[in-house]
């Protein structure tokens, strides 16, 4: 044997857990999802096997039986979905963004301790960090007080059971999958680029649009998509800070596979949701995924 | 019994192994898959130590989790603990062992009126195991005195935001369905959807749709919630700020069954478990932690006076006639599918 075929049959062994791992955990679960998405659902749950397209028909509004009349219900989950999750997007990257140029300027040590503190709520078991905003947003908790104490009392919103505290609860949540990229791009943010631009009679102004923005893009987009993903398909925040009183498409899921036993409409969904997070990948893959030279200038 | 999001929240995975001395030793096992909260501990540690059986307990949030995950083959449970209509389900789909428990002497202790599935009607297969209302939970601070769903919405519609309803499908626009008049069971379309008008008209006034209220209710931050008996076990310890109420207009009720399961690895021990659960002594324990309905006559003579006498718990025949079950529904379960899903995203 050549040492050349050697080392490719090594390879091949040391990759063959891994395979396995994303065969077996990943691709034959996604299989049955797809494959339930296009059969007919039972009636206690579970599937009968027979070819049932209508699901996905289903999703866009089509009536399924007579019960039903044309009713665009679930695209509209879908659009609020995709509404909320940007909005939590941008309220991670407001918040994020010059916090990140702010620790990128810190001493070492102190770095240190900030980015510790960034991933610290890990720690905590999510549902507890829910509650713990409950708390505070509850009519009687926290935020009411603090504006009694500065005697506005009368003007202290209340954001129980809204759309806000569902953007609130996602952005809390999802911060630090913000942070992190943003700050892995904005860390390498070479100085002597902006001051070479300002050099070369560039106004602030021009020196972030022309220089830092493209130079960090790659951290913008890698944070918006790993924020976006996981506020799309977030169902416990809703459900707790939002009173379930605003339906995503994470409860709908939700409902499908449990209190409405039809698990086919359920994989449908599911699909559905992965192929427009799909898209975004592919969108983020298509544009920085290739070599950092694409980006820079 | 609906605390839903409990699985959620709850350890999935209470093992409350009976810790007795030399329990390493016990002889056999006994699996049990039940709501949360929703067992006596003092209960599990008495049979573990009278049969020398190592007990382990888990937990689940709805029927229909349950039933999923039994469905998708999770073996190991011997015991489960079903609503009336999923008892029903699970008897359809052959998941049931018969257990002959009707020919067991402490039978004689069970109020017949309880063997209320269809497909169960001698007690062959589960013995009945609680029951009790679902109504309203309310902050006696805020609200004196509330005695109906009427009262409940026109207090909303003053006050809005500071009530709750339950984050259930069936539960909730059954409240639609009584206030028509209707069967909570009712099957047609027309019917369904004017209960879903209902809740739709009052969505704007009502706080949210949630299991998690008695914290909120205590605190003042929601002034009623739509709730089951069990907020009972919080009032009697704040009778001064909590109250319940089986609304004047109907309620639901709900009964869990004790199944033993076909699979059950330990069936023998299973058995044991039910006879266990029929002696007085034992079901009465569980009645004053649970502080709900009993189905045990023999345990009703033994339950303290004040526990036995609160209408609360134990309505008079008058409330309990305008009491309704949930029947499973079959294919008809799509309506209500597509009118909750309306009430929640409208």
């Amino acid at each position: 044997m050549s040492p050349r075929s050697s080392r490719r049959w090594a390879l091949a062994g040391l990759l063959t857990p891994a395979t396995l791992l994303l065969a077996g955990c990943f691709l034959v679960p996604l299989g049955i999802m797809a494959t339930y998405s296009v059969l007919s659902p039972g009636l206690y749950g579970g599937v009968e096997w027979e070819f049932y397209p209508y699901n996905y028909g289903r999703v866009l509004g089509a009536p399924l039986g007579d019960a039903e009349e044309f009713d665009p219900v679930y695209a509209g989950i879908l659009l609020r979905s995709l509404r909320l999750a940007a909005v939590t997007v941008v309220v991670c990257l407001c918040l994020c963004y010059p916090a990140a140029f702010w620790v990128s300027r810190l001493p070492g040590a102190r770095k240190n301790l900030v980015l510790f503190l960034v991933t610290l709520p890990f720690f905590a078991n999510l549902i507890i960090r829910v509650y713990a905003w409950m708390l505070v947003l509850r009519p009687t908790g926290v935020l009411t007080r603090a504006f009694d104490a500065v005697g506005l009392g009368a003007h202290a919103p209340d954001l129980m059971f809204t759309e806000g505290a569902v953007v609130i609860g996602l952005a809390y949540v999802l911060l630090p999958f913000m942070f992190l990229p943003l700050y892995a791009s904005i860390e390498k943010l070479d100085p002597a680029l902006l001051q070479a631009s300002s050099d070369l009679g560039a106004s602030p102004l021009q020196g972030f649009l022309r220089v830092t923005l493209p130079l960090t893009a790659p951290g913008i987009l890698g944070g918006s998509v790993l924020v976006f993903i996981p506020a799309f398909g977030n169902f416990v925040v809703p459900a707790l800070m939002g009173g379930a009183k605003v339906m995503l498409v994470g409860n709908t899921i939700e409902q499908q596979f449990l209190a409405a036993r039809n698990w086919p409409f359920g994989a449908a969904l599911a699909m559905l949701v992965l192929g427009i997070i799909l898209i975004a990948m592919l969108a983020y893959a298509w544009r920085f995924g290739r070599v950092d030279g694409a980006v820079r200038p | 019994m609906t605390p839903k999001i409990r699985s959620l929240f709850v350890v999935p995975l209470v093992a409350l192994a009976c810790a007795l001395p030399g329990a390493a030793a016990a002889e056999g096992r006994l699996s049990l898959y039940n709501w949360g909260d929703y067992i006596s501990p003092e209960i599990l540690e008495r049979f573990g130590k009278e049969f020398n059986v190592k007990v382990t307990l888990d937990t689940y949030g709805s029927n229909e989790e349950m039933l999923a995950k039994i469905q998708a083959g999770a073996t190991g449970y011997d015991i489960v603990f079903p609503s009336v209509h999923m008892h029903d389900i699970m008897a359809k789909l052959g998941l049931l062992a018969k257990t002959d428990l009707n020919k067991m002497p402490g039978f004689a202790n069970i109020d017949r009126a309880a063997l209320r599935a269809k497909s169960d009607p001698a007690g062959e297969y589960c013995l009945p195991y609680a029951w009790g209302t679902v109504g309203i939970v309310y902050n006696t601070k805020k609200i004196p005195e509330l005695k109906s769903w009427k009262q409940f919405f026109e207090y909303a519609r003053k006050n809005p935001k500071k009530v709750a309803m339950l984050d259930d499908m069936r539960e909730t626009l059954g409240v639609g369905l009584i206030l028509n008049g209707k069967s909570v069971n009712a099957r047609k379309p027309e019917d369904v959807k004017a209960a879903q008008e209902i809740i739709l008209k009052h969505k704007p006034d009502i706080g949210a749709f949630t299991y998690e209220v008695i914290p909120l209710v205590q605190s003042g931050d929601l002034h009623a919630a739509h709730y089951f008996v069990g907020a009972m076990m919080y009032v009697l310890e704040k009778p001064d700020t909590l109250g319940y109420v089986i609304p004047e207009e109907g309620a639901t009720m709900y009964q869990e069954d004790i199944c033993v399961l076909k699979s059950a690895p330990n069936k023998a021990n299973a058995m044991k478990f039910l006879e266990f659960m029929m002696r007085p002594e034992i079901s009465v324990l569980n009645t004053i932690q649970q502080k709900n309905g009993s189905v045990n006559l023999k345990a009703m003579e033994l339950l303290p006076p004040a526990l036995r006498n609160d209408a609360r718990i134990n309505p008079p025949a008058s409330v309990r006639a305008k009491l309704q079950i949930f029947e499973d529904l079959g294919k008809d379960l799509k309506t209500y599918d597509r009118a909750w899903t309306k009430v929640k995203t409208n």
